[in-house]
């Protein structure tokens, strides 16, 4: 099947997923108590005002008007606009989408090294004392709570020693290493234990299998056999499971922007969720649901191109 | 291990030689939890907008530092004998486009912010009709005397927008893209939910003023955060750093902290539209269960003052000797007797994700317990918040509030009258006398008169416990060292286009 | 060479050290949970406005925080209330997602299709921000985040599940089962369920880990239990504003946390060496 062809069935597919989550989030936003005509204007303004701001917005129409409203404007391709800011709310999405892919990546690019290194060293040593050291690390990086790690590391190194800034995305592409270098480290760490995990029990599995035995029958060197063979059949898992944090970090930042106040899509996403500044809410969840499917289906082409033996 | 560990510090090292660079221009940055949404100024009267509004459009009076009225857009005026007429005459000013500033745009932005539409028309309620005589003059009738009517002239949304731009682009358009501001600044670049960079205006009509060439505004909701930039010299200001740091960054060489005053007020509200606070005894005996002076204390460390009223202490005729609801354990397990012992518990309401009025909350509850006040804590998000306390569904809840003038009239509208829109702060609380006493303090003119008005409505308004004053705290905005001459007015508005900066 | 060929021995023997260190950290846990009242010595929501933000002492381990109320206290009262979040919040997850793994995979067809097209949806449902818009709907608490935990929550587990018994389900003995005319109900219960629940077992404690600290993420930002309730993750947002001038506040809940994490990732890991062990 043609890459174009399976491109087009999984945006067919994409359709009712999208539709379902447009219905769940609608209905969830809607129901939530809360007037965010009176969280945009303060709390001293008179009632008529409010009652006009809801008209203004159609927020006074039945919930299945309203509805069908917005599936007719997401149809045209216009995800409405938000209370507070009075702009279309793709603009707002867009405006806040480098912070956090800048973020994601940075935290992918810093967790790639370590990943390579700490599972090669324990998948060889397994067994032995360094494994189990990583091991450990690795569990505690894992359970470490984002936030704490957040509060301690950014007065650790942003107060008492200065080095890196405590928050903010900066001005150019040096700056945003600068600023972005806390909380994409923050990330890094418990991102990188659940590859190392992962990749130490594929180098693992591919370790004992028959060609391996047969390499090392015929008196190939460990560390030959290890770098031609073992480490790239085994990267394939890894790859798969990469694609899989990506997409859950798209929409996973929250906590590390909120602790170092980066101006990306979790500080959005919550902040819209305070002001119930619905539009917003439905088209951030929509944006996250379509990036995971994209992502998911960019790894599997990714696996394909690599590896013949998997079928798309 | 090794080798990542030393190339990760020189990646460090070098990362930070660059992040050094300096600015070219003059810029106070602040880090405020406060967030600009909108910047028609007839549109919000939010926190974050009230501060805003007053630096992109100037009004016809301004205060100065020392909090004194003296003239801004209008260089003179004139009251008639009945108090009921104000003629004001303009300076020359112009727009930040250049345009002139006349009488009519006055007119059109006063008759905004009283009219449909407006978010906080009350202050101009005294307002019969606004009229440009002629290019420079402009005419202002009142339908009764309005004692803190020039005060008003003042406020946030008492800027002047310009006529011509918004009947061209339209409201919307001409709020949102690069509007046109009489004030000091004007909008350089808005990232909506991130910062907002203001510039100068080169034709403000205060000349040589403001001093700086940028104001940034940087939005960050997390206290340590914007407490740890300014510590690390990213920013300049930060807005309300919490008072258990205010000793240690007030030690710091590169930082100040003022404790300048507010008109803030920090109290409980109660329920009195249903059990148990719509019994004045249990309410008293709330009140009487709490050692307000310990609250303070341990709450600001010592850096505010208890409350002994309902009204603000910054305010004008606040009720300085008034003793106020002392602890009074016996006396409140009395009152609770005599009322009979409330059934199930009360809720107290608080905000989520402000530690402040969890900790108040907390020790409400515990000073309560022990006069045989049962009550548990709900904690709710700013939307849920409002809905419930609109609604009525809720038996206490911490809060603050605070006034955009010294004038008290504002004040007692919001936080006492019952017959003035909003239930005093959607308390209920509805006291014949203090409503009629809130009219008759807006049309008398004569300040030792209208002091004696205001008196007696605190000391009704505390001894049936409206709500329980808690405390009166100063502000706790933190500056660098490096910017001089910068504060907040109690009635919320920045003085940016006084302030310098010193190397 | 020596350490390849010696794996399985190896896994094998280190089993049940990691399975008794995990148990023991979480077991120590429970008993500390159980016992807190009489272990702490302080009440943990006692006031004492004398005694604010004092440091580390003999007299408070772990210190006093900005309400004068004991911290070792407050944390060991705390694993009440974590470790009933992290165990009630498994259950519902843990059910709904075996009866869906168990009957999707057992019966196959369009009910499978169906189900498997509910789970793409979930899954393409960004997991953080689905729980915050329900615990927003709901408003905060525990309850709210166990309803949220059971909307998406019990994905992985109908994954597993159905994985196994598509495994399972084309086994001999199963067969047998069918062509004795047994009730497929009978069948699911008595023969598919036994075999299918160990790699759920594994993940269950993986799993409770993660509730854990996630839960304490949402008292983090402010969306957790009610106060006073001593609760981790809120005692961390609540000790933040005082990281300066009195970091225990902060800092034992969070290794509370971690040694919690440890315990049930340990305890998982054993597990999983064991059963591979026994297969």
């Amino acid at each position: 099947m043609g890459l174009f062809q399976l491109l087009i069935r999984r945006c067919l597919q994409l359709v009712p997923i999208l539709i379902g989550i447009s219905i769940v989030v609608f209905a969830l936003v809607r129901l939530t108590p809360g007037d965010p005509a009176r969280l945009l204007v303060g709390p001293r303004v008179a009632e008529e005002v409010l009652v006009e701001i809801r008209q203004r917005y159609g927020l006074d129409q039945p919930l299945p008007i309203q509805y069908a409203r917005y599936v007719g404007q997401l149809i045209i391709g216009d995800l409405g606009h938000s209370f507070r800011y009075k702009i279309p709310v793709s603009q707002l999405i867009f405006n806040h989408l480098p912070p956090t892919l800048f973020l994601v990546c940075y935290a992918i690019v810093l967790t790639l090294i370590p990943t390579l290194i700490l599972a090669t060293v324990a998948a060889r040593r397994q067994g032995q004392w360094p494994d189990h050291v990583i091991r450990v690390i690795g569990v505690a990086g894992m359970t470490m709570p984002v936030f704490w790690l957040g509060i301690m590391m950014s007065r650790l190194f942003g107060v008492s020693l200065g080095w890196f800034p405590v928050s903010g995305y900066g001005e150019g592409f040096v700056d945003h290493l600068h600023h972005l270098f806390l909380p994409a480290v923050s990330t890094a760490i418990w991102v990188t234990p659940i590859l190392v995990r992962n990749l130490r029990s594929a180098l693992l599995e591919e370790m004992d299998s028959d060609y391996v035995l047969a390499a090392r029958s015929k008196g190939l060197p460990e560390g030959y056999i290890f770098r031609r063979h073992i480490l790239g059949n085994s990267l394939l898992p890894t790859l798969h499971l990469l694609g899989v944090l990506v997409a859950y970090l798209l929409g996973g930042t929250v906590i590390v922007e909120t602790v170092y106040a980066v101006p990306g899509l979790g500080q959005l996403m919550i902040n819209s969720v305070l002001a119930r500044d619905y539009f917003v809410i439905q088209g951030l969840t929509l944006y996250f649901a379509l990036a995971t499917v994209l992502v998911t289906f960019a790894v599997d082409v990714a696996t394909a191109a690599i590896d013949p033996r998997v079928k798309l | 291990m090794k080798a990542i560990g030393r190339s990760l510090l020189a990646l460090a090292v070098c990362i930070t030689m660059f992040g050094a660079a300096a600015m070219a221009q003059t810029t106070i940055r602040m880090a405020t939890p406060y967030k600009a949404t909108v910047l028609d100024p007839t549109k919000s009267a939010a926190a974050g907008e009230i501060e805003l509004f007053g630096q992109l459009y100037a009004r016809l009076l301004r205060r100065s530092a020392d909090g004194k009225l003296e003239p801004g857009l209008a260089e003179s005026w004139e009251v008639s004998d009945d108090g009921k007429k104000f003629v004001f005459r303009l300076r020359e000013a112009k727009f930040s486009d250049g345009s002139p500033l006349t009488a009519a745009d006055v007119a059109f932005s006063l008759s905004r912010a009283l009219g449909e539409g407006s978010a906080y028309p009350a202050p101009f309620s005294a307002i019969e009709s606004v009229e440009a005589e002629d290019e420079r003059t402009v005419v202002v009738n009142l339908k009764a005397p309005a004692a803190p009517f020039l005060g008003y002239m003042e406020i946030f949304n008492a800027g002047i927008v310009s006529k011509a731009d918004v009947e061209a682009r339209g409201p919307e358009k001409a709020f949102t893209e690069n509007p046109v501001t009489s004030g000091p600044f004007m909008v350089k670049e808005w990232k909506p939910n991130d910062r907002l960079i203001l510039e100068r205006n080169p034709h403000y009509w205060r000349t040589g003023h403001p001093k700086v060439d940028q104001v940034a505004l940087i939005e960050v909701a997390d206290t340590n955060t914007r407490i740890a930039m300014l510590q690390g010299g990213e920013i300049d200001v930060a807005r309300d750093a919490p008072f258990a740091q205010v000793g240690e960054l007030d030690a710091s060489d590169k930082i100040d902290v003022p404790l300048h005053p507010s008109t803030v007020i920090y109290m409980t509200l109660l329920n009195h539209g249903r059990a148990p606070f719509n019994d004045i005894r249990v309410r008293q005996a709330a009140a009487h269960a709490l050692d307000v002076s310990a609250l303070t204390k341990a709450v600001t460390h010592g850096h505010a003052t208890p409350a002994n009223t309902t009204l603000p202490e910054a305010l004008l005729f606040h009720h300085k000797d008034y003793p106020g609801i002392s602890q009074d354990v016996a006396k409140a397990k009395a009152l609770l007797a005599e009322a009979g012992a409330p059934q199930g518990e009360a809720v107290i309401m608080v905000t989520a994700g402000s530690v402040l009025s969890e900790q108040l909350a907390v020790l409400i509850q515990a000073q309560w317990a022990a006069v045989g006040l049962k009550s548990k804590i709900e904690k709710v998000d700013v939307g849920l918040w409002w809905d419930r306390l609109t609604t009525g569904d809720y038996d206490a809840a911490p809060s603050w509030w605070y006034n955009e003038t010294e004038d008290p009239d504002l004040a007692a509208r919001w936080a006492l009258c019952g017959a003035c829109g909003n239930k005093s702060f959607y308390t209920n609380y509805n006291n014949e006398t203090v409503n009629q006493l809130t009219e008759q303090a807006l049309n008398e003119i004569d300040p030792e008169k209208r002091k004696a008005l205001y008196i007696r409505m605190q000391e009704i308004s505390t001894e049936e416990v409206s709500q329980i004053p808690l405390y009166y705290p100063p502000y706790t905005n933190a500056y660098s060292t490096r910017v001089k001459g910068l504060m907040l007015s109690p009635a919320l508005q920045w003085n940016f286009e006084d302030a310098e900066i010193v190397e | 060479m020596e350490q390849v060929t010696g794996q399985g021995q190896a896994s094998f023997a280190r089993a049940p050290g990691l399975l008794l260190l995990g148990g023991a950290i979480v077991l120590a846990y429970i008993l500390l949970a159980i016992l807190a009242g009489s272990v702490s010595g302080y009440d943990p929501d006692i006031i004492d406005l004398n005694q604010l933000l004092q440091p580390p002492s003999a007299l408070h381990w772990f210190g006093t925080d900005h309400l004068g109320r004991d911290v070792f206290s407050r944390v060991i009262h705390g694993a009440r209330i974590d470790l009933y979040i992290g165990f009630a919040g498994v259950i519902a997850p843990l059910l709904i997602g075996t009866l869906v793994g168990l009957v999707s995979g057992f019966f196959g067809g369009p009910l499978d299709a169906l189900m498997m097209r509910l789970v793409d949806l979930t899954v393409a449902f960004p997991f953080f921000v689905l729980v915050l818009a329900i615990v927003a709907a709901l408003g905060p608490g525990v309850e709210s985040y166990f309803i949220a935990l059971a909307c998406v929550g019990w994905v992985t587990y109908a994954r597993i599940i159905r994985a196994e018994v598509l495994v399972i389900r084309s086994r001999d003995y199963i067969a047998a089962a069918r062509t004795l005319g047994l009730h497929p109900l009978y069948i699911l219960i008595r023969h598919v369920l036994p075999n299918a629940i160990s790699p759920v077992a594994v993940y269950v404690m993986t799993d409770i880990a993660l509730i854990i600290v996630f839960g304490a993420s949402l008292g983090f930002l402010g969306m957790g239990s009610q106060p006073p309730t001593a609760e981790w993750g809120v005692m961390i947002a609540d000790g933040q504003t005082y990281i300066s001038s009195a970091w225990w506040i902060c800092f034992f809940p969070g290794v509370a946390i971690v040694l919690l994490g440890l315990g049930f990732s340990f305890l998982g890991d054993g597990l999983a060496s064991l059963l591979r062990a026994g297969r």
